[in-house]
């Protein structure tokens, strides 16, 4: 019997590692883990771990300054480096980068370039370094938290945590949904046999910047999508359900995270 | 330009004026009681902290951290690869008659087995891996790897790690060891690097192989019987013995020399004045327990391109001001060159044989550095 979950989990309505639809897997975060940087991380969800470490805000390069982006505010400069040995299969990359780690590099910028209050750092850049160390899906959204968690750790101003969490369906979904009998289940978190199979989406969502005084009684508090990627072919009628779970998934990874830091500033 | 050129070298210099240089010259040179900077002994290394298999993905794994902040992944893989035996350096054997060393070598590599099995990377931020840097220390640390063969009567580990990497005749393992530095090369990062390699490839295990002799390779699924790739020591026979008598991964210690002193782990103001920079490897092949050298590596040092000082005789601003008599060049022992006290000029590098010699002594005599750091890396605890 072939173990994918789009013919076990119709029969057991369990996934391939045990989880329910909703569970995410284990999320175990760490700050200032290198005195080196301004800011650090560790973050391992699941069997993806994740080390990030900020630099910054710092003058830029004397080449970088020129741009016309650098007076107006700091430029986020991101690197992501998956290791040789992150896979199961040990990956030979030819020459500097390859096409994931630029993918994921340039998605986090653009997040975090929009994301930080970067006008209050003028010519300067701030530098993220992420290192995979472990692959096993959800690399961006796993990629996404370890940064807020450095950016944190650095210091660096941002309204909120921008969390991130991928969500799916538990079979290929190419044809209409059903309302009536949903034979579908959304999936939470999916680690990467669960994503080279099915559709998948990442979503990065930040809660709104406080304003007002009639903020505070907003007990739920607004969220927004920041980030939202996604590479797989879907029927459009279950992206709304994808996306609620993934939103889900992020505020639950929102808890976890504010947990780690107020930990963290107790120790 | 003059930026690569800096990170070519030993490591980036650090921005010290020629009067800084001059008196941390003076005080490292001082005759038989260096100075140093962080109050360490010559042969002191810096505190570290470090722990091993931390990533469950690989074979073996390790890291490393300076209290500085500097600190280092190995990541260790290993695979499964059928051993080809070319049919050109068999033509080649025949047709020339110089070849033949090398056809030998080729031929034999089924069973001494093949330096070109050990892969090493190491990335560092900021640099290309195809720099001169990163391109430079894989293959300083992988040749000491290679080229260490073992003396030992053991059945394991003749010829070393290649040895040990042979299945059979028509199989080998192939290991790729991958190196993160995570920070900023704050100093000339071999040390780290090595320090952690030898670590990982410590806790590397290879699974059980249930297959025998020459038929295609099977081996036990169970990852908790698995055997160490370079063999450790039973508990029982620990307690015989106080050091271990087996063979370990060699170990890439920097060395400088200031004047006729001898510095080990330098930081990066001590290697910006160094007369010469050395890369010694050594490791414990044999059952005996002693240290075998495997080899010397001059690295370029960064004093040649530090900015040079100004007598007073020769500076315009001062001429009359200044009694003829206050600076009179004389000769420096060490490097045989004229100099001014107290005015730095940048070193040329060149060392003395006696240099050589001593620094080597240090490193492998009985209780000497080389044994007090491979002793202390095994009791990094491998769990």
């Amino acid at each position: 019997m072939p173990l994918d979950t789009s013919t076990t989990y119709p029969l057991t309505k369990l996934r391939l590692d045990g989880r329910r639809w909703n569970e995410l897997r284990l999320l175990q975060a760490q700050i200032s883990t290198n005195p080196a940087s301004s800011g650090s991380s560790y973050l391992s969800m699941g069997n993806t771990a994740i080390m990030c470490s900020v630099h910054g805000p710092a003058e830029g390069r004397r080449g970088d300054a020129s741009g016309a982006g650098g007076s107006a505010g700091a430029i986020v400069d991101v690197e992501v480096n998956v290791a040789g040995f992150a896979g199961v299969d040990r990956k030979r990359r030819a020459g500097g980068s390859d096409k994931q780690s630029s993918r994921i590099a340039t998605t986090l910028r653009s997040a975090f370039q929009s994301h930080l209050h970067t006008y209050l750092y003028p010519h300067s850049t701030i530098s993220i370094h992420v290192s995979v160390l472990s692959a096993d899906g959800s690399l961006l959204a796993a990629a996404i938290n370890a940064c807020t968690l450095a950016l944190v750790d650095a210091g660096i101003p941002m309204p909120g945590l921008l969390c991130g969490c991928t969500a799916g369906m538990s079979g290929s979904a190419s044809t209409p949904r059903d309302p009536r009998h949903d034979e579908l289940d959304p999936l939470l978190d999916l680690s990467l046999p669960e994503e080279q199979e099915l559709p998948v989406l990442t979503v990065g969502t930040t809660t709104s910047v406080p304003v007002g005084e009639n903020n505070m009684d907003d007990e739920e508090g607004d969220m927004k999508v920041a980030v939202l990627t996604m590479d797989s072919k879907l029927h459009y009628t279950y992206i709304e359900t994808m996306l609620a779970v993934g939103m889900d998934g992020c505020n639950q990874i929102r808890e976890l995270l504010e947990g780690v830091i107020k930990g963290s500033s107790r120790a | 330009m003059s930026n690569q050129r800096q990170a070519s070298s030993a490591s980036q210099v650090p921005h010290l004026s020629p009067a800084e240089l001059s008196y941390l010259y003076t005080s490292l040179s001082l005759p038989k009681s260096s100075i140093r900077p962080d109050g360490r002994s010559p042969t002191q290394f810096r505190p570290l902290t470090a722990e091993t298999n931390i990533l469950p993905g690989t074979n073996g794994s390790a890291r490393v951290g300076f209290a500085d902040g500097t600190q280092a992944i190995v990541g260790v893989k290993a695979e499964v690869e059928k051993t080809v035996l070319s049919n050109e350096t068999v033509d080649a054997r025949s047709e020339f008659g110089i070849s033949e060393d090398r056809g030998e070598q080729e031929g034999s590599a089924a069973v001494g087995g093949h330096g070109s099995w050990v892969q090493m990377s190491i990335e560092i931020p900021g640099f290309r891996d195809d720099d001169a840097l990163p391109v430079f220390l894989s293959e300083m640390m992988r040749e000491s790897l290679v080229g260490a063969v073992g003396s030992a009567e053991a059945s394991d580990m003749t010829g070393g790690l290649k040895g040990r990497l042979v299945i059979n005749k028509r199989w080998h393992w192939r290991l790729y060891i991958d190196v993160l530095l995570l920070s900023q090369p704050l100093s000339y990062p071999l040390p780290l690097l090595s320090l952690t390699t030898h670590l990982a490839l410590l806790s590397t295990k290879l699974p059980k192989l249930k297959s025998q002799g020459e038929e295609d390779p099977f081996f036990d699924d169970d990852w908790a019987v698995a055997e160490y790739l370079y063999p450790r020591v039973s508990l029982s026979s620990a307690k015989h013995s106080a050091r271990s008598p087996f063979v370990r991964p060699p170990v890439t210690l920097l060395v400088i020399s200031v004047g006729e002193n001898i510095i080990f782990d330098p930081n990066r103001e001590e290697i910006a004045v160094a007369d010469a920079v050395l890369a010694i490897s050594i490791t414990r092949d044999s059952e005996a327990g002693n240290l075998k050298l495997l080899s010397i590596r001059t690295v370029d040092p960064p004093s040649r391109l530090t900015q040079p000082g100004i007598p007073n005789s020769e500076n315009v601003n001062m001429l009359g001001a200044v009694a003829s008599t206050e600076d009179v060049a004389v000769l420096n022992p060490a490097t045989g060159e004229e100099e001014v006290p107290g005015v730095w000029r940048p070193r040329r590098g060149g060392v003395k044989r006696s240099v050589i010699a001593e620094m080597v002594k240090t490193v492998l005599k009985k209780g000497g550095v080389g044994e007090e750091v491979l002793e202390g890396l095994e009791g990094v605890e491998v769990s």
